[in-house]
């Protein structure tokens, strides 16, 4: 998969670049928008991740030239201001995600795979992760062989974290996607790591195997011994 | 006038004023003239009748026809400031009868018209061939049965002669007049500025550093007192403003040096020592967390200063409040249960408030989290919904040791913090009580803080709303229930 990375900030463009190799993308940068608009029309990428502040040409006249010109690559936006008339205008010139800065890596890599991924349909009926299993159906979840008593809430985190599995899942993402919180404030961030605390509780105590992590700053994964 | 302009405004007063009387005299000049010669005209006309009646007694006629004055007339005596009369007799078919000496052969008037004093007096003024302007009365007579016209008249050189005179001395006085009202008017107005002159140079001296100093108030009664005293006003509210400004600023950069300093020092510390890989995550993600919470705080920077300009647009729409407020304490309810707390939601089910749904969600929120906040282990927050008239309040109460009174008018300043050290480590700004009065406001609405001394915390939100009429669909489930 190789992706583009439109951003002149030396230090993010650098950072994204070895983050999203460190997943196995192959990334190339551009600090410019001309540079970025000369390889996005010379070369071909499955992605490209634009940032809207550029020096000389922005993001979104890159961004409306490449549509102009026919190129259906999923851009990904980067935008400073999350004024909704910014949104609406990077969605407007044919963005298909956008992101506000300053934004959680983990989150970023999420909404590149969810690009990359999108048209896909998806047919599982069941999650898994080692012994912990989840009925997409049913709306079940065990452990080995143990039942799992969930609340609705800690049902859908944990499925959350099951479809990010072995991925680092911030807060702000649960908060958007489990919690549908557009605003953020600390409260949710407490309620989310109380959550946290208990779904950890349901899923891993008694078993040797732990699943739910923290990674502290970014977020939590779920993650496997054998993955 | 439009147009005209000078550098100061005693100049354009004074010339104003000198114009305006100068217009008033005029008039007044030509109405006095005007009124003196219509009066000495009557005057005059009233002593030709007079005299007139009384030739008429004194006329005979001669044999060949023309008309004698009786000797024994000039006796009659004159009034010593009229001139002599002048006098002509025509017969009514236009011979002249007679002339007296005065006019000296100069025709009083050519012959008389049809219907010339027949019915009355009849007045009017004629010129001689000389030019001598004259007053002249007729009146038809019956000599002996022979019908005449009598006319008498009387020079009104000296009327004319009173008039100039009298025009003459207004058009001599009248600059003479203006330049004395002038001169005063230049001094009354310079005397009634003077206090603007010293209120600009004093508005002159008040400056970002000095906005302390306020206009002097010499009379706050009359006009330039008012002035003072809404521009002092105006300066208090800029100087309030000011200091807002100065200390959020202040507050907001010690805010923002907080976690900065601890990511430093954290990185310094970090790097110094030569640690395992699990050493280094661990102050990575330290960090990650100082950064996130300054990503936090310059949202909520980001939110106050946007509402402070009014850039935050509110979608109002009805919302119903107490399933409202259900939503609400359910998402908080596990921070609750954390601590054994109970949170009790009541009140009337058909409260309806106009808002912004995320704007009150916000309020609401910081509320309520603020009660379990300060709640202790074990304690309840109840949540009311009570309409009033035309509002509808929300009360939040808590089951916390109180705000001392010092404390209650600043906790919904921003970032401010009753217990500093306490309040950080709870994750707060201090803004969320903050944000929750801008929520309030921008509803036309307002947010109250009530301590009852039994303890324990009110916070009671006010926003317009009503009591819907419509009934409430659990009331209706019941009511079918009840049917079945």
């Amino acid at each position: 998969m190789r992706i583009l990375v439109v951003e002149d900030e030396r230090k993010v463009a650098r950072a994204l670049e070895q983050g999203l190799a460190a997943e196995s993308y192959a990334v190339t940068v551009a600090h410019s928008g001309e540079d970025g608009f000369f390889r996005v029309s010379s070369e071909s990428f499955d992605l490209v991740v634009l940032d809207v502040m550029l020096p000389g040409r922005s993001g979104i006249e890159v961004l409306s030239a490449m549509r102009r010109r026919g190129l259906k690559t999923p851009v990904l936006v980067l935008t400073a201001k999350d004024a909704i008339e910014d949104r609406v205008i990077g969605l407007d010139a044919g963005a298909d995600d956008y992101l506000v800065k300053p934004f959680a890596f983990p989150e970023l890599s999420a909404r590149i795979r969810a690009l990359l991924r999108r048209g896909k349909q998806e047919t599982t009926l069941t999650l898994q992760v080692d012994d912990l299993h989840m009925d997409l159906i049913g709306r079940t979840v065990r452990r080995g062989a143990q039942q799992l008593d969930l609340t609705p809430r800690e049902y859908e985190v944990l499925e959350y974290l099951l479809r990010h599995r072995d991925q680092v899942v911030s807060r702000e993402m649960l908060a958007r996607d489990v919690w549908k919180e557009m605003v953020r404030h600390s409260p949710i961030d407490n309620v989310i790591d109380v959550h946290m605390v208990r779904i950890r509780r349901k899923v891993d105590e008694g078993f040797p195997t732990k699943l739910v992590h923290t990674v502290r700053g970014v977020g939590f994964v779920l993650k496997g011994e054998k993955s | 006038m439009i147009g005209f302009r000078t550098r100061n405004v005693r100049t354009r007063l004074t010339v104003w004023y000198v114009a305006v009387l100068a217009a008033a005299l005029v008039i007044y000049a030509g109405i006095a003239s005007t009124v003196m010669v219509l009066q000495l005209r009557s005057e005059l006309d009233r002593l030709a009748i007079e005299d007139l009646e009384t030739v008429e007694g004194f006329l005979t006629p001669a044999p060949d026809g023309s008309v004698s004055l009786r000797n024994d007339y000039h006796d009659h005596p004159y009034p010593a400031d009229v001139q002599q009369r002048l006098m002509e007799v025509w017969s009514a078919d236009g011979k002249l009868l007679y002339r007296n000496e005065v006019l000296g052969g100069r025709a009083l008037s050519g012959p008389p018209t049809p219907g010339e004093g027949v019915n009355s007096y009849s007045e009017r003024s004629v010129r001689l061939a000389d030019g001598t302007p004259v007053r002249l009365v007729s009146r038809h007579h019956l000599l002996e049965g022979r019908a005449t016209v009598i006319r008498v008249g009387f020079s009104e050189e000296p009327l004319w002669a009173r008039f100039w005179q009298v025009l003459i001395g207004l058009i001599i006085g009248l600059p003479l007049a203006l330049g004395l009202a002038g001169l005063g008017g230049y001094f009354l107005a310079r005397k009634a500025l003077s206090p603007i002159d010293r209120m600009a140079r004093r508005a002159h001296e008040i400056n970002a550093e000095h906005l302390s100093a306020r206009l002097d108030v010499e009379n706050p009664a009359d006009e330039l007192g008012r002035l003072a005293a809404a521009f002092n006003e105006t300066l208090a509210r800029i100087e309030h403003s000011f200091e807002q400004l100065r200390r959020f600023t202040s507050d907001a950069s010690h805010e923002l040096r907080t976690p900065l300093t601890a990511i430093r020092a954290v990185g310094e510390v970090g790097l110094r020592e030569k640690g395992t890989p699990e050493h280094y995550r661990e102050v990575i993600g330290s960090m990650l967390e100082e950064a996130a919470r300054l990503t936090r705080l310059v949202e909520s920077l980001l939110t106050i200063s946007r509402a402070d300009s009014g850039q935050l647009p509110l979608a109002v729409s009805e919302i119903t409040v107490l399933p409202f407020v259900r939503e609400i304490t359910s998402l908080l309810e596990v921070l609750a249960e954390e601590k054994a707390q109970h949170i009790v939601v009541s009140g009337n089910e058909r409260a309806l408030v106009k808002a912004d749904r995320g704007v009150l969600r916000q309020v609401l929120i910081n509320l309520l989290d603020n009660a379990v906040k300060y709640s202790p282990a074990g304690g309840t927050i109840s949540v009311r919904v009570r309409p009033a008239g035309q509002t509808v309040a929300v009360e939040v109460e808590d089951g916390g040791p109180g705000i001392a009174p010092e404390h209650r008018v600043r906790v919904f300043d921003r970032f401010y913090r009753i217990d500093e050290a306490r309040s950080r480590e709870a994750g707060g700004a201090g803004l969320g009580l903050a944000i929750a009065k801008w929520g309030a406001e921008a509803h036309s609405g307002r947010i109250e803080l009530e301590c009852p001394a039994s303890g324990g915390c009110i916070f009671r939100l006010t926003l317009p709303g009503e009591e819907s009429r419509a009934i409430p669909e659990r009331d209706i489930r019941e009511a079918s229930e009840i049917v079945r």
